[in-house]
């Protein structure tokens, strides 16, 4: 335990000589560590604490390569922690203090981000320690290094050989000459003599080292907007490569999402031909999708009618921007069981036949308070039915819910309406002033009236009538008022809605 | 009412035998008689006479029917209107899809039948590759398990079609109603019912042709019947 006695003796305490020089950070993630952190016994919640993360390989890839690999790692490690930094080449630091409990303590977290990192196919090791330069110096060192509190840093480091602070080789040179091999022995030589002899900055490094002074890192943002390209194997037209090589790509847009807590409104596959255009499959969502599994789904049923002009070589996931996507919290039931509440499935559903079907496939019907037949109900989009699922319990018949269904029935409330209405009335011939539509038609009961309009240029005066045809069929017939006094059919399959409860 | 219907397949509930006994012991859950083997979950169909003659006592809850009327606007719609009202009107009712349907539905009137209008939704099959598009969206709506019923009307549907539809609910524990012209009544069908319809005055005449478990026959039913009660 002499080791801080021999720094305090030298303590010129607030001495970090200089901070290191950054291209404009925009958000720095600031240790809150308190300068008594070290004599405390307990590590207090507010310390925090970091998982180095080492990965040797990258340091024999090209600068590009090593990048890349270091940026979807962070990507896939913003599951643990929005709290992330890069360390260039071939380090990456997490902040996880607050992430402990969640993902099983320090072991389970060191075996997820070890999954992580075998992902991608890269061995990592991983150090944890309370601030981002010695769990990177940790996790180079290579050895098993776990210091949760920050009374035992200085002691947990001492053992480290002094090349894991990535000095340059002729400084290590020098301290090797002084016999100076290991972190330990770095910490114990004269703070005042250390800084005349290495500089200053080295001393800043050893002080951030050992939490003395503050480390700020610089946090890493993932790009805003998904955009990946992933060249095929072999240029081909096969529906079940193009969909093969897909999944990755909506797997990593899944994580994505899932690291934002967002969702994704519009969605583009690109195929890259040789000679041809890009052929490009657009998905446009009516509600914010994450799901990776579900995103696959819908994107295979618009792939299975796509037309490729030439085998595809390569391809594109293009995704828009990401929307904040509210986590429903799912029931307890399935949507098939009883007490099941259908909203979670019904939207899955909607979306796999608009894939196919086409955006505009789907309607759903809603009552206009209007007495003509044309305007007394309009096409609506379901989302507008889940909107009003979400309230009270509807009541199904008159009354309560929807203001335009009570008036909307009311309007034809004590009449015959059809359940079936043309497109458009259809002109039927006429014999002695009677009309006929295949065969003779029999008029039966009285005829109702329904007129005016004038209000939005649809005026109407017609006299409606119920007839029954050779086959028995029940039909809604009207006259004009006006001459020619012309016949049309309206609806088929009549119901009394007077009689019905 | 009843003209021709055979009433050995009637439900053992309404069935009553002399000796209590022997009355206690059928009423234990883990006997089946024959002639109810097909003791299905089911909605009511609304019309008493129906309820009696059909399996279960109503239209199965999961399972592919078709009703095969002489030409469309028979009353086919008709018939399932009071279960279907039944069924969307619930609290936890889930979407009731009519698939391709031929006309367009007339929204008052349904509402004025007591459907839920915010549970129906209607898929249109897109004009090229029509009866394939359709028999993918019923096929997809019946097992998704998001739907109380699926109403379908499919011209010419290949009987391995229906029996992956037949599945379908099965496993999206939906009904499914495939209407379809009477004349497919001469191919098999693998559906749990086949109901043909033509109508009457004031009403209509159901024939069963098939019916899983239950019996079969012709019935008059008039519409009254439903809107008195």
């Amino acid at each position: 335990m002499n080791v801080p006695r021999t720094m305090d003796l030298f303590a010129p305490a607030d001495a970090p000589a200089s901070l290191p020089a950054r291209s404009a950070p925009q958000t720095l993630v600031r240790p809150v560590a308190p300068r008594e952190a070290p004599r405390r016994s307990t590590a207090p919640s507010g310390v925090p604490l970091w998982l180095g993360v080492h990965v040797p390989a990258l340091a024999a890839q090209t600068a590009v390569d090593a990048s890349r690999i270091l940026q979807s790692l962070a990507t896939r490690a913003q599951r643990f922690t929005p709290r992330i930094s890069l360390a260039p080449p071939d380090g990456l630091l997490l902040e996880v203090r607050s992430s402990l409990h969640l993902f099983g303590g320090v072991e389970g977290l060191r075996r997820a981000m070890a999954g992580e990192c075998a992902q991608l196919s890269q061995t990592a090791t991983l150090a944890f320690a309370p601030t981002p330069l010695a769990a990177l110096a940790g996790a180079r060192a290579g050895r098993p290094f776990e210091v949760l509190d920050t009374a035992q840093l200085t002691g947990s480091l001492a053992p480290l050989p002094i090349a894991a602070l990535r000095w340059p080789e002729e400084l290590i040179g020098r301290l090797a000459c002084l016999g100076v091999r290991t972190i330990g022995q770095a910490l114990r030589l004269p703070r005042a003599g250390f800084a005349q002899r290495f500089g200053a900055a080295r001393l800043a490094d050893l002080d951030r080292l050992t939490g003395r002074a503050d480390d700020p890192r610089e946090r890493f943002e993932a790009p805003v907007r998904f955009r990946r390209r992933r060249e095929l194997p072999c240029e081909s037209a096969s529906h079940a490569l193009l969909t093969a090589a897909l999944r990755p790509l909506l797997d990593e847009l899944g994580r994505f999402l899932a690291a934002r807590q967002c969702g994704v409104l519009a969605l583009e596959y690109r195929l890259w031909h040789r000679h041809a255009a890009p052929t490009c499959c657009v998905l446009r969502l009516g509600t914010p999708l994450a799901d990776a599994a579900q995103l696959a789904q819908l994107l295979e049923e618009r792939l299975r009618t796509l037309a490729l002009p030439e085998p595809a070589r390569a391809c594109e996931l293009r995704a828009g921007l990401p929307v904040p996507r509210v986590v429903q919290s799912s029931g307890l039931w399935q949507p098939g069981e009883r007490g099941g509440l259908a909203a979670a499935s019904g939207v899955d559903l909607i979306e796999r036949l608009r894939a196919r079907l086409g955006p505009e496939a789907l309607e759903a019907l809603a009552l206009v308070p209007d007495h003509r037949p044309e305007s007394a109900w309009r096409v609506v989009k379901p989302e507008a039915c889940l909107a009003s699922e979400a309230g009270t319990p509807h009541r199904p018949s008159l009354g309560a819910g929807h203001p335009a269904r009570a008036s909307g029935v009311g309007a034809h409330r004590f009449a015959v309406r059809p359940l079936w209405l043309l497109p458009q009335p259809r002109l039927l011939r006429q014999r002695d002033g009677l009309p006929r539509w295949r065969g003779a038609l029999r008029l039966e009961g009285e005829p109702e009236r329904i007129e005016t309009g004038w209000w939005d240029g649809r005026d109407i005066a017609r006299d409606y009538y119920n007839a029954r045809d050779m086959h028995g069929r029940r039909l809604w017939l009207f006259r004009e008022r006006e001459p020619p006094h012309r016949w049309f059919l309206q609806g088929l399959e009549l119901l009394n809605l007077s009689d019905t409860p | 009412m009843a003209v021709d219907l055979p009433r050995h397949g009637a439900a053992p509930s309404r069935s009553s035998h002399p000796d209590p006994r022997l009355e206690r012991l059928l009423a234990h859950p883990a006997l089946w008689r024959a002639g109810s083997a097909a003791r299905v979950p089911v909605w009511p169909s609304g019309f008493a006479p129906l309820d009696e003659a059909l399996p279960g006592g109503g239209w199965p809850r999961s399972g592919l029917i078709e009703i095969l009327p002489a030409r469309w606007g028979q009353g086919e719609l008709r018939l399932m209107l009071p279960a279907l009202a039944a069924i969307t009107s619930r609290s936890e009712a889930r979407w009731c899809v009519w698939v391709a349907p031929p006309l367009q539905p007339f929204a008052p009137a349904l509402a004025g039948a007591g459907m839920a209008l915010t549970r129906l939704l209607i898929a249109r099959a897109p004009p090229h590759a029509r009866r394939a598009a359709a028999l993918w969206a019923i096929e997809q709506a019946l097992g998704s398990g998001a739907c109380d019923s699926v109403l379908a009307w499919a011209k010419d549907a290949p009987a391995r079609q229906i029996r992956r539809l037949q599945l379908a609910a099965q496993r999206g524990n939906a009904l499914g109603v495939l209407f379809r012209p009477r004349e497919s009544a001469r191919e098999a069908s693998p559906a749990m019912l086949r109901v043909a319809l033509e109508p009457r005055r004031g009403g209509v005449r159901v024939t069963l042709l098939k019916s899983r478990g239950g019996a079969r026959g012709a019935l008059d039913l008039r519409w009254e019947d439903h809107e008195r009660t």
